[in-house]
């Protein structure tokens, strides 16, 4: 297809959303459902530029967006050095990984009334469940990609000498690097799930914290003023680690 | 010392060849470079090697050919350490190879998998720099100098999956000679090229070999290469792999493409290399 | 020898978990020796709390998981068969599938109150997005000769999605429904948990906040194991259904 066809497409499909904005605007004007319920985009809209340019949106933002990016680093990091060192290992696979195969499967919201009957109802325990639920992700593929480098590229280590660090730091973990990073998308999204929830349930200054309270207030445009912020933290960093992939990955492309 | 080759041998026939039933190492002659004493090795039940004695002199090119089972490449191995032997043993310099050595340099015929992928071609000739802990500083104008040698100044910046096969395996190349090795071993390394490409680098791998003087073992399954490139070419029979018989190589270096193959000599010497090839076969 | 090597980690852990509990000789509101949680468990078995909050999560995940799935298989095999309406619904898609489920529980709570159909909205909402995916990639690799032969064949439009689509897109679409069963399960627990007073997610919530560190880490356990016997059960029968044909295409 030519670009100048895909952009027609393009433009067709931001019309259909379009389109779809409008009957939302319809049946909240003249659908019979009271506005305490379903603002209309319009209410919403507003909402949303009166929360960003004097009320407390864009300060909420800025908890959440902290919340989710400390928790889903500090994962991150934890997940890729732990991952790196159960990998390269042929032991510690045999030991530790099967364990963490029993882990895996428990929802990690499971984990949060566990963390909290030690922390509290504080931001700690939010930051450390954002921590070990996103962490899982990263460290699952960082195992499999460490451990799953091509023969002869061992065999090209061997014949250079490279020492297990060097082996580990020059050939495996970069080739785990596509792993990694699809693990840390899918542990941001867990971090955005957590934060979220873990603001409702601290009352934690977010955006969590804030709709639940909206909902509570009747106060539906406010409260779809944050469920679309949120959507867009959800678009907007998805979109950011897809672009930062597909500069780290240019290597596969020809 | 020049060859050596096991008991089962007859005669020699064409005159190009010189068979000796010898015992070695000869005393009166320097230590050898590279040694097998008695080498036998086995796949599970299936023996793949069987009872090796070899010598390979410094600064020596010598050519293994051999129908596919005949063990080639797993004699490139031991002499690469990846891989030991049953029984008997594989000297360097003297040593009993125990593991893979910073003066042999190893190279790969798939060059698709022996590159890594996420480096440039500048990267991964730099890989070698890095393994024998040459400062950083230096690097630059090293790999500038490598990827000159084997053609590839002006694609120093590309991907693996951006270069031609002949390409990668240049970097191959240049990423070995980084290595500054004293023996380079290469295992059927143009099998998977075309054919202008194959002739292309064959005579670049001899430029760069004849300056610097490194010893280098060529495993091939294509006769005509053997003969082109080697000093010496060592026949082997499959199943178990035994050595079959060992060709001197008398043509005048440099090697030319036309006037070498045409040369009544590379004839002569190719018919013998074949028939005794097909002789093993039937 | 395996299985073996695999336990030491595990049991040792919970030895020293138990002795350690022991002989420091602590009273925890947050702790729980692994012998008290397994008493725990076996009473909260047998005078029904688990089986009946088990009960009520896997209503709301199964009906929620019913209908968003049912509705990503329709959407998708609307989508796959008419390209241009694939096209034209990407931007909305692309838009809308960002969205947390987590994040619209104050707007079910809001329209639905409290109870099984805001629970089972959002486990529909969730589990609609991965079936519609995964079920849209399914269709559009399908080889073009087959539709080729479907059209040579002149079946009508419903007999190509059930003679030519279906069979050819199933293993795909099993692995999708898979995903989706995991995802209802965590949405339901998380929904639980976080505002619904309704099944083992609220149970378990109860158990931390009212100091019972033996039941919650019991009721932890039983919800790892309910997923993992759901997974495990949806993995048997794959291998039953497609065979290793079918399990390779989950590699992908």
């Amino acid at each position: 297809m030519s670009i100048a066809a895909r952009g027609l497409w393009l433009l067709g499909s931001i019309g259909v959303t379009a389109l779809l904005v409008l009957s939302w605007q319809l049946i909240a004007n003249y659908g019979g459902i009271p506005p305490v319920f379903l603002p209309g985009p319009d209410r919403a809209w507003s909402a949303l530029v009166a929360g960003f340019s004097g009320g407390e949106l864009a300060g909420l933002t800025g908890a959440t967006v902290e919340r989710m990016i400390y928790g889903w680093v500090l994962a991150s990091l934890a997940g890729i050095a732990l991952g790196a060192v159960i990998g390269s290992s042929q032991v510690a696979r045999e030991y530790v990984a099967p364990m963490l195969e029993i882990v895996r499967p428990v929802p990690v919201s499971a984990f949060m009334p566990v963390v909290m009957a030690f922390l509290g109802l504080t931001g700690t325990m939010v930051l450390v469940v954002i921590a070990i639920g996103s962490i899982w992700p990263v460290l699952l593929a960082t195992v499999h990609g460490v451990s799953s480098v091509e023969p002869r590229l061992v065999e090209v280590s061997q014949s250079l000498r490279l020492s297990r660090f060097k082996t580990l730091w020059k050939i495996a973990l970069p080739n785990a690097q596509a792993d990694i990073l699809a693990g840390m998308r899918i542990g941001l999204t867990v971090a955005l799930i957590l934060a979220v929830i873990g603001e409702m349930l601290t009352s934690e200054n977010g955006l969590g914290w804030s709709i639940l309270q909206a909902a509570r207030a009747y106060r539906s445009a406010d409260l779809f003023a944050g469920v679309i912020v949120l959507g867009v933290i959800g678009l907007v960093s998805n979109l950011a680690l897809q672009s930062i992939e597909r500069y780290v990955l240019r290597w596969k492309r020809r | 010392m020049q060859c050596a080759a096991n008991t089962k041998n007859q005669g020699c026939e064409t005159g190009y060849c010189m068979i000796n039933v010898a015992p070695l190492p000869r005393a009166d002659a320097a230590v050898p470079l590279i040694a097998f004493h008695g080498v036998s090795h086995m796949f599970g039940n299936r023996p793949v090697l069987q009872d090796i004695n070899l010598t390979i002199n410094k600064s020596e090119f010598v050519c293994m050919v051999g129908p596919s089972g005949c063990g080639k490449t797993t004699m490139l191995r031991m002499v690469g350490g990846l891989q030991t032997p049953a029984t008997g043993e594989v000297t360097f310099a003297g040593k009993r190879v125990a593991g893979p050595a910073r003066e042999i340099s190893f190279m790969f015929q798939d060059y698709s998998k022996a590159l890594l992928p996420w480096r440039t071609a500048a990267g991964n000739v730099s890989l070698a720099l890095e393994a024998n802990g040459v400062p950083t500083g230096q690097r630059a104008a090293r790999i500038k100098d490598l990827l000159g040698k084997v053609g590839l100044a002006n694609h120093a910046d590309h991907f693996p999956v951006q270069l031609s096969g002949g390409m990668q395996q240049r970097v191959q190349i240049a990423r070995c000679l980084a290595q500054e090795p004293s023996v380079l071993l290469m295992d059927e390394p143009f099998g998977a090229l075309d054919a202008m490409t194959r002739q292309a680098l064959q005579d670049e791998i001899l430029r760069i070999i004849q300056a610097s003087r490194t010893t280098v073992v060529f495993v091939t399954h294509d006769l005509e290469e053997a003969i082109y490139l080697g000093d010496r070419v060592v026949a082997l029979y499959p199943n178990p792999g035994r050595i079959a018989q060992v060709f001197d190589v008398d043509l005048p270096k440099p090697r030319n493409q036309l006037t070498t193959r045409e040369s009544p000599s590379f004839l002569r010497l190719r018919r013998a290399l074949f028939d005794f090839i097909r002789e093993g076969e039937a | 020898m395996k299985v073996a090597k695999a336990l030491v980690l595990p049991v040792a852990l919970l030895i020293l978990w138990e002795v350690a509990m022991r002989m420091s000789g602590i009273q925890s509101d947050s702790l729980a020796p692994p012998s008290q949680i397994a008493v725990a468990f076996y009473n909260a078995m047998l005078d029904g709390t688990i089986p009946w909050r088990t009960a009520e999560t896997l209503r709301a995940a199964l009906t929620g998981l019913a209908i968003g799935a049912g509705c990503g298989l329709i959407v998708s095999i609307l989508l796959g068969l008419i390209p241009p309406v694939a096209r034209l619904m990407q931007f909305s898609i692309e838009v809308l599938r960002p969205v947390p489920a987590v994040a619209l529980i104050p707007v079910a709570i809001l329209t639905l109150g409290f109870g099984y159909a805001m629970e089972v909205s959002l486990v529909a909402f969730a589990t609609f997005w991965p079936v519609l995916i995964y079920g849209h990639a399914a269709i559009t690799n399908i080889e073009p000769q087959l539709l080729d032969v479907s059209r040579v064949l002149r079946l009508s439009g419903l007999g190509r999605v059930t003679k030519i689509v279906l069979p050819a897109t199933l293993p795909r679409y099993f692995v999708a429904f898979r995903l989706a069963t995991a995802v209802s399960l965590i949405v339901a627990v998380t929904v639980e948990i976080a505002a619904n007073p309704l099944g083992i997610g609220y149970e378990l919530m109860t158990a931390s906040q009212s100091l019972h560190p033996d039941l919650m880490f019991a009721l932890v356990l039983w919800i790892g194991l309910v997923g993992w016997g759901l997974n495990g059960a949806l993995l048997f029968a794959q291998r039953r259904l497609f065979g290793p044909a079918g399990m390779a295409e989950i590699a992908r």
